[in-house]
């Protein structure tokens, strides 16, 4: 990025055209830097706050798991209750990804696809042993041995499939990360 | 200019008029599956299903492992009716090694498998129910669920994945009070279902969306090859535990419900007249079933077969089920063919939707009864 600028030597009003989304950061690096300084770390703890009340999974089944993924929207354990709705149509408006089990070759480009459309920032969880580690198929010809390969996976849920008590608490877990994560 | 093709091969014409639409995988109106649908306004003019998004290759897993081991894989791909799912390949290995069950299995079998067909037709109604925007038939069924669910905890261990058929009986026996406890519970359960009469099927709204649209005829549910309770809204009484009853269906007192009408209205009704039925054979077994008695009978750690094909098949959840075991001589299968009833009921998707309009695409799909963890293996 650095190199780019030193060679192309720009002057004047020009730099605006040489800025892009990859050296945007040379030039407003410093400012970004003493505005986080002064505000960032009380913004970034409010917009954290908002984001771990209002988490919207997208509505993409992979597998079996979404039985009691439905189970734990229903009113018995109402996960609703921790600021998380049932799953959501649109993936644009979408902050986390619960993979519902196991992975194969054929859905894998579309999780991944699903991952890249939605806005930043995005959360991940990896629901199921499938998802995990590959579970009960770990040998079968036509199934991924976890989800790690393809999406950066913030918690793992353990089970076959988890209880949604288990979810709920994946769920919770996932919240206290977010609270203590550096705001993005 | 065009590229020159080579011989044979032609550009798509591009249509104005013709829009193609990919419903699925990341959609509200799908599972695991993908349907490709083009439609000319608001009309579908062809439907293209596309499923295997959850092939996990069962078949061949099933001929690595013993005939025991095979037992949790295998429920997998229905697990919220795990154990219809199990019966016929249960049926099957007791065929092939020559096992004669105990009488109380049998009974805990049946009331097990009804229970279960019950959670899933409620999962599958929960689901219809948030289809067709019906949030309140979303919430009750999975409610409701919960209660038989808790039966099944308790009789089993697991909450979904019971693994509770085995070859020659059932894992183990159910605890002292579970008989008063389970009529209890189907007695409730029983009086919630008749209150979706009023809330769902004799809704206004749910009529006029459903009524008259996907309409399978008698003679084309045949010839489609469709199974359970798209065949018997088409008017077709056909139910593998009156035709060709296992265990002990013989002696209990039910009958399948049958509608004419062929619509997704019938098909949709049909499952809920099931889980009457349902709860009258559990109350009739839990009656008839013997007080005591051992459950299961002892195998030896790796049983063999003889060279013998097998193919046995019961009624689940969405229709006829079986189960094609082919033995050479080995603890594993030399070859296991699960012949799903999602996937029979698969056929008759293009047939229903293309002339259908686009807004009635959710109401006839998940009227199918059709599973596609089930459908793809």
């Amino acid at each position: 990025m650095v190199n780019d600028i030193t060679v192309s030597k720009p002057k004047g009003l020009s730099v605006i055209n040489q800025i892009n989304s990859n050296n945007a950061n040379v030039f407003v690096g410093k400012l970004g830097d003493v505005l986080y300084k002064a505000v960032g770390t009380p913004l970034g703890m409010a917009l954290n706050w908002g984001r771990l009340w209002s988490l919207w999974p997208v509505h993409i089944e992979t597998a079996c798991c979404s039985v009691e993924f439905g189970a734990a929207s229903g009113p018995r354990y109402d996960v609703e209750r921790f600021g998380i709705i049932e799953a959501f149509g649109s993936l644009r408006q979408c902050d986390l990804v619960v993979v519902q089990g196991t992975i194969t070759r054929k859905m894998a480009p579309r999780l991944r696809l699903v991952y890249d459309q939605m806005p930043e920032p995005k959360y991940v969880i990896a629901m199921g042993a499938c998802a995990i580690t590959g579970g009960l198929y770990f040998d079968s010809y036509n199934v991924l041995p976890g989800i790690d390969g393809i999406l950066p996976v913030d918690v793992y849920v353990p089970g076959c499939p988890p209880r949604p008590e288990t979810l709920i608490q994946g769920c919770m877990l996932l919240q206290e990360k977010i609270k203590r994560m550096k705001a993005r | 200019m065009s590229a020159k093709l080579p011989p044979g091969l032609q550009l798509e014409k591009v249509d104005d008029r013709i829009m193609t639409l990919n419903v699925g995988p990341q959609h509200p109106g799908s599972g695991h599956m993908r349907i490709i649908i083009k439609v000319d306004g608001d009309y579908i003019v062809h439907t293209d299903p596309d499923p295997g998004y959850v092939h996990r290759g069962e078949e061949k897993m099933a001929e690595y492992r013993n005939y025991i081991t095979n037992i949790p894989h295998l429920e997998r791909p229905v697990i919220h009716d795990s154990c219809n799912i199990l019966y016929p390949y249960c049926l099957g290995i007791e065929e092939l090694l020559g096992l004669e069950v105990p009488e109380r299995a049998k009974y805990l079998r049946v009331i097990a498998a009804e229970l279960n067909r019950c959670v899933y037709i409620q999962y599958w109604l929960a689901i219809y129910g948030i289809f067709l925007g019906h949030s309140t038939m979303f919430m009750w069924p999975t409610g409701d669920r919960e209660l038989l669910i808790d039966l099944l905890e308790k009789m089993t261990g697991a909450r979904v994945t019971h693994a509770y058929f085995v070859p020659g009986g059932i894992r183990n026996d159910v605890p002292p009070n579970f008989e008063d406890v389970c009529l209890r519970q189907v007695n409730y359960f029983e009086k919630r279902i008749k209150e979706y009469a009023d809330v769902f099927y004799d809704n206004p709204i749910l009529i006029s969306r459903t009524r008259d649209t996907g309409v399978l005829s008698r003679e084309d549910a045949i010839k489609l090859g469709t199974t359970g309770s798209v065949l018997r809204a088409s008017g077709v009484d056909f139910d593998i535990r009156k035709k060709e009853p296992y265990d002990v269906y013989d002696e209990l007192d039910f009958q399948s419900p049958t509608l004419k009408e062929g619509d997704s209205y019938a098909r949709s009704k049909i499952p809920w007249l099931d889980m009457f039925e349902s709860c009258r054979i559990i109350r009739d077994a839990l009656k008839k079933m013997p007080k005591s008695g051992s459950v299961r009978v002892k195998l030896k750690p790796k049983p063999k077969g003889g060279d013998t094909e097998i193919y046995r098949r019961v009624e689940s959840g969405r229709g006829a089920l079986g189960m094609y075991i082919v033995s050479k001589g080995k603890p594993q299968p030399y070859r296991l063919k699960i012949s799903v009833p999602s996937f029979r009921n698969l056929i008759a998707m293009p047939h229903l939707l293309t002339g259908e309009k686009l807004g009635n695409m959710p109401a006839v799909y998940w009227s199918l009864n059709y599973w596609p963890v089930e459908a793809d293996r």
